[in-house]
């Protein structure tokens, strides 16, 4: 059950191995950390470190091979698919390096679609779609498509779809990876903004200039946090 | 967005593979609607045609079936006398078929025709088109096909010459009659082009024999009320034993006996047709679900639930299989007509008979076979897509 006082995100002694060519390759040799709600933190370190592994984690999209993921004190073995997809449906929001927004959508019917799974009404879930494209400052943009905006409209967009269930937690992998520095400037500008609104976030990111922004920032190396 | 929306523009993506798909439906949809009308529509058509005079029994020679053979029934006009005089029976007449010839002017040659010994009063095998009917006892009228009055050159009220009897060795006509047209008749049984002629039952017993010799090749019986026939055929065979006594639904049971290759063929190519539409949707789903995995793992990780992603394959599967349908429908009603025309253009065959028969339970057979099929085809993309493993397929997109 969730408490309060308890942290948004706890995980305790998380590995994963993968195999590869009949062996164990670790991507994650236990790593345990908690996030409060509110908080805004960086996960740094060089590729093949196990950040994007242990975003999958917290985010309930890969299982560990060890170890156990809380969110909101819930742990995420106890639940069934059913309820860990509707768990990533309302509690978490998630942006992905690739954006990976619907292109047969337009930006707002890409954030309205979350909502839409959790049954929100039609006239709710427009209006919210609405204000929150406005709120990532791209309401001008609202009826086109996926396929016309820029790399960083479509970041943006993400975010707001991320946004659109009100997650206690947004998780974002690489968000600037994909963006030149002027664009990823304006993505890091919106995510301080999201986090001075309430949202506590956790960030993958190898960007220096991102994970200098983060409130704190958890080091990993060779699947260890190594600070 | 609904979903349906969503759906068409995902398959609208690829708009060449979504019409190319369509297109392939629509020829496999046009083919098993033919294939459900054309095993259904020929004993429907044939059992149309042999009620379409409202006569349900027929009377043939022992062994026979009717026009199957030369052979014919002797002392008709006792055995109709019998018929009619029962309460059951609305009708009887008999009829005698026979083949004769004839000419316009003296100066023409003789054309050969189909002749119809008929009884107007319980005429079960023609309608008038143009000008009178028979009577009774009109010895010198004749009722012509239009192609007979073309081959004849004849119009209402013009005389023919009508020979019958005519003995190859000799080329002497034993029997030579000049008979006045009275009316043009549609002939129920005649094929495309048949020039058929009608006279009453003795002016034809004597062209085919010489001599009216009381004879017919069938006696056709018109029951009052419909749900009696069964009893009345029942009958009919205790009063003549030395007679075989059909009902339409008998004619219809040979009938479809002798049909029963055409019909296992027609149910093979029908069946083949929706292999080839589940091949077609299946395959094509299956690429759009790989080339989407990506964006299947996205909407998992996001709480799109694993039913919404199987819908959503189901709902793009049932969108082609509806408007492949609807196209295959038209297509196959068009085709249907033209293989119809050909088909009954074969000789011997009567033109009011079809092969291919429209009909509302055809369509909806052959709709919701599809739609099944449609929904069927969808299982395999829609398992695909429901077990994409989440993070593999993000690290797979990310590399």
């Amino acid at each position: 059950m969730s408490r309060p006082d308890g942290p948004v995100l706890a995980g305790r002694d998380l590995r994963k191995d993968y195999p590869m060519q009949g062996e164990a390759v670790h991507a994650l040799r236990g790593v345990s950390l908690e996030v409060r709600s509110g908080e805004y933190v960086a996960i740094a370190g060089p590729s093949g470190s196990g950040k994007s592994t242990l975003l999958q984690l917290i985010g309930g999209i890969d299982v560990p091979t060890a170890g156990v993921v809380e969110i909101l004190g819930t742990r995420l073995d106890t639940l069934s698919d059913r309820e860990l997809t509707r768990l990533r449906l309302t509690r978490l929001g998630f942006v992905f390096q690739r954006f990976h927004l619907l292109s047969v959508l337009t930006a707002r019917e890409n954030v309205e679609l979350p909502m839409a799974e959790a049954g929100m009404a039609v006239r709710e879930r427009r209006a919210r779609a609405l204000e929150l494209l406005a709120y990532v400052g791209l309401e001008h943009r609202a009826v086109h498509r996926a396929t016309q905006l820029s790399g960083g409209e479509m970041q943006r967009v993400a975010i707001a779809r991320a946004l659109a269930n009100h997650p206690a937690l947004l998780l974002a992998d690489e968000p600037t990876g994909e963006l030149d520095a002027a664009t990823g400037d304006g993505i890091l500008a919106l995510f301080r903004r999201v986090n001075a609104d309430g949202t506590t976030l956790v960030v993958v990111t190898h960007d220096e200039r991102l994970a200098g922004q983060a409130g704190r920032v958890i080091h990993m190396l060779d699947g260890r946090i190594c600070d | 967005m609904t979903e349906l929306g969503w759906s068409v523009r995902s398959l609208i993506r690829q708009r060449l593979r979504a019409v190319l798909a369509v297109t392939g439906i629509a020829v496999s949809a046009a083919m098993l609607l033919d294939m459900v009308m054309l095993s259904g529509g020929i004993e429907k058509s044939f059992a149309e045609m042999l009620l379409s005079r409202g006569y349900q029994i027929r009377l043939t020679p022992k062994g026979t079936l009717p026009f199957d053979t030369e052979a014919t029934l002797d002392r008709v006009n006792d055995i109709v006398a019998q018929l009619r005089r029962d309460p059951a029976i609305a009708a009887a007449g008999a009829v005698l078929g026979t083949s004769l010839y004839g000419r316009r002017g003296r100066g023409d040659s003789l054309v050969t025709l189909v002749g119809y010994g008929i009884q107007p009063e319980a005429q079960g095998i023609y309608q008038v088109q143009r000008g009178s009917d028979l009577t009774p006892q009109d010895t010198v009228g004749v009722l012509l096909s239009l192609p007979a009055a073309s081959l004849l050159n004849a119009r209402l009220g013009d005389t023919v010459r009508l020979v019958g009897r005519l003995d190859p060795q000799v080329a002497a006509a034993a029997v030579s009659r000049q008979l006045v047209v009275r009316g043009m008749v549609r002939w129920v049984y005649d094929y495309r082009g048949q020039p058929s002629i009608g006279t009453i039952l003795p002016v034809m017993q004597g062209m085919a024999t010489g001599s009216p010799d009381d004879r017919a090749s069938l006696l056709l019986v018109k029951v009052q009320d419909d749900a009696a026939v069964p009893a009345v055929v029942a009958r009919l065979r205790q009063e003549f034993p030395r007679l075989e006594v059909y009902s339409v639904a008998d004619l219809v049971k040979f009938f479809k006996q002798r049909l029963v290759y055409f019909r296992q063929l027609s149910h093979i190519l029908a069946t083949m047709s929706l292999i080839v539409t589940v091949l077609l949707i299946t395959t094509l789903l299956t690429i759009t679900v790989n080339e989407r995995l990506g964006e299947i793992a996205t909407l998992r990780a996001i709480g799109i639930a694993r039913s919404t992603v199987v819908r959503q394959v189901f709902i793009e599967g049932m969108v082609l299989t509806v408007v492949g349908a609807a196209l295959g429908i038209v297509l196959g009603l068009g085709t249907a007509r033209y293989l119809d025309s050909i088909l009954t253009s074969f000789p011997g065959l009567p033109a009011a008979f079809s092969f291919f028969v429209p009909r509302r339970e055809n369509l909806a057979t052959a709709a919701v076979v599809l739609l099944v099929t449609g929904s069927l085809s969808g299982l395999y993309p829609a398992w695909l897509a429901a077990r994409a493993p989440i993070a593999a397929t993000l690290r797979s997109e990310a590399t």
